[in-house]
């Protein structure tokens, strides 16, 4: 029971202006990402990563956005929701919702669940899903974990239902029970040693780590990144999805902006 | 779930103050109006947008009875378990076409693994089949199974054939509605959560069944009052602890 997030009115991108001092730093490749990209009708990756892309530029100008008067802090649940309000305007745009739809979850499933946000790939004429990617954003633990979700009962007793487990591994949990077309993403905004960039960590096979670690938490998810030497786009990581062998482990580290 | 299980409200989180708390589950095949159903109860708020319900989901309402204040933990969502093969077969035969039942199951399945779980310790079921949509219909008898299978022996479930308003699409007749829900034991109420129709009703008779079945066991089952398994899942309590209930 996912529930759907209106689409801004105005255009996000229109008032990327706002942040045009400090994006001006960063060369010329910052703002290409905006540009709705002429992709061509097989190149379905390349449309969905650009969206990811799109969204990720956006929530990174947030991320990285000093207030001279300190009074501007936009908390991680806001974060979140520039985030899936970037990719909703672009994926609608661009006509790609129909094939590669995109659920966020009641704030009971995301206790419940450990996921944000669901994006699944559909078959036609179905739609039934053929691939997912339960998506979790991981703040820098430093930012604090926004307010906490209180105030309704359900809330409560979801809580009280997953109080057993970390929310990574509810997260890992939902994604195995799946199967393998049920993919993992866990989105840094900002990781330790670079705070200004968006990572990811994908895999449908965290579920191995059950039982082998004594834990599955930030920590041990960041080292993915921590060994990383090159990182996936969300391009490339889309076709790797698309493309894999129906069954096959494959994890992916990537790097979003 | 613990708070289920912790009736008389010593449950550790949420409104502590209520008598009593019964778990119940919304299930039937894919589109039939499960979400909707639950939105209309609990939030009295109905939206013609399918959104198919990634896992589980739920919402508490509070209803009063005889002065008893009862929390109602109602779930929802693709809450099939593994089925034996025998049973899907059988359905396959009996639902047309069976593509298009494959298709839909194949949909469900995805989530069968966590969803068995939420049986568990549910006392009462709302079967749902769509009046427009005949394969959802003949799967009621499987959705059946799955409770028999699953659920506490004494769970109660109540038939419900949504989208009644939409008569003019009708493929399912309330007489054949009515028929198989005696045929299996259940309850029976056409509903329509988009025009608010006999969805209240439906609960509320859930509810009733459920008190009943809470003050005939009491009686006759020591088990029961002893908090004691008498299901077929030695892991899950029966939620009952009171002596007699008198909601």
């Amino acid at each position: 029971m996912g529930q759907s997030i209106s689409i801004p009115t105005a255009n996000p991108f229109q008032s990327s202006s706002f942040f045009s001092s400090s994006s001006s730093k960063r060369g010329p490749g910052f703002f290409t990402k905006l540009q709705i990209p002429v992709a061509k009708p097989k190149d379905f990756p390349a449309l969905i990563g650009s969206c990811m892309s799109a969204a990720s530029a956006r929530t990174q100008e947030f991320l990285t956005f000093s207030d001279p008067e300190g009074k501007f802090c936009p908390s991680p649940q806001v974060l979140n929701q520039v985030f899936l309000a970037t990719y909703i305007a672009r994926s609608v745009g661009l006509d790609i919702t129909d094939t590669f739809n995109c659920t966020t979850m009641t704030p009971e499933q995301r206790i419940l669940l450990g996921a944000d946000w669901v994006w699944a790939l559909l078959e036609k004429p179905t739609k039934n899903p053929r691939v997912q990617i339960a998506v979790r954003v991981l703040h820098l633990p430093e930012m604090g974990a926004g307010p906490p979700e209180s105030g309704s009962e359900s809330i409560q007793m979801a809580q009280m239902e997953s109080s057993s487990r970390s929310v990574c591994e509810r997260m890992v949990e939902f994604c195995t029970s799946i199967g393998k077309d049920c993919y993992a993403l866990f989105l840094f905004f900002g990781k330790r040693d670079d705070r200004e960039n968006i990572y990811g960590v994908l895999s449908n096979n965290f579920g191995a780590a059950v039982g082998k670690c004594s834990q599955i938490d930030r920590a041990l998810i960041e080292n993915f990144l921590k060994g990383a030497k090159t990182f996936e786009t969300p391009s490339g990581m889309m076709q790797a999805i698309v493309a894999k062998k129906k069954g096959d482990p494959l994890t992916l580290v990537v790097k979003f902006s | 779930m613990a708070a289920t299980q912790d009736v008389k409200g010593k449950g550790e989180g949420g409104d502590q103050n209520f008598d009593y708390m019964f778990k119940l589950l919304i299930i039937g095949n894919s589109s039939v109006g499960k979400t909707s159903f639950l939105f209309r109860y609990a939030d009295d708020a109905f939206t013609s947008a399918f959104v198919s319900t990634v896992g589980i989901d739920f919402k508490v309402k509070t209803v009063y009875k005889n002065d008893k204040r009862i929390k109602l933990q109602i779930w929802e969502g693709l809450l099939r378990g593994a089925q034996p093969s025998l049973v899907l077969f059988s359905s396959l035969q009996r639902c047309a076409p069976a593509e298009g039942f494959q298709s839909d199951t194949a949909g469900q399945e995805r989530y069968r693994t966590i969803t068995t779980a939420y049986y568990r310790g549910a006392m009462g079921f709302i079967l749902m089949y769509d009046i427009t949509n005949e394969e959802s219909f003949g799967a009621v008898q499987d959705w059946s199974t799955q409770i028999k299978t699953y659920s506490w022996d004494n769970a109660q479930v109540v038939l419900a054939g949504n989208k009644c308003d939409m008569d003019e699409e009708r493929v399912v007749s309330v007489d054949s509605g009515r028929l198989l829900a005696e045929q299996l034991g259940f309850e029976f109420f056409e509903t329509s959560a988009k025009d608010n129709i006999n969805v209240k009703q439906t609960f509320e008779r859930l509810v009733d069944l459920i008190c009943d079945k809470m003050s005939e066991s009491s009686d006759t089952d020591p088990a029961v009052t002893t908090g004691a398994p008498t299901a077929k899942l030695t892991d899950s309590a029966p939620p009952l602890q009171p002596q007699g209930c008198n909601c």
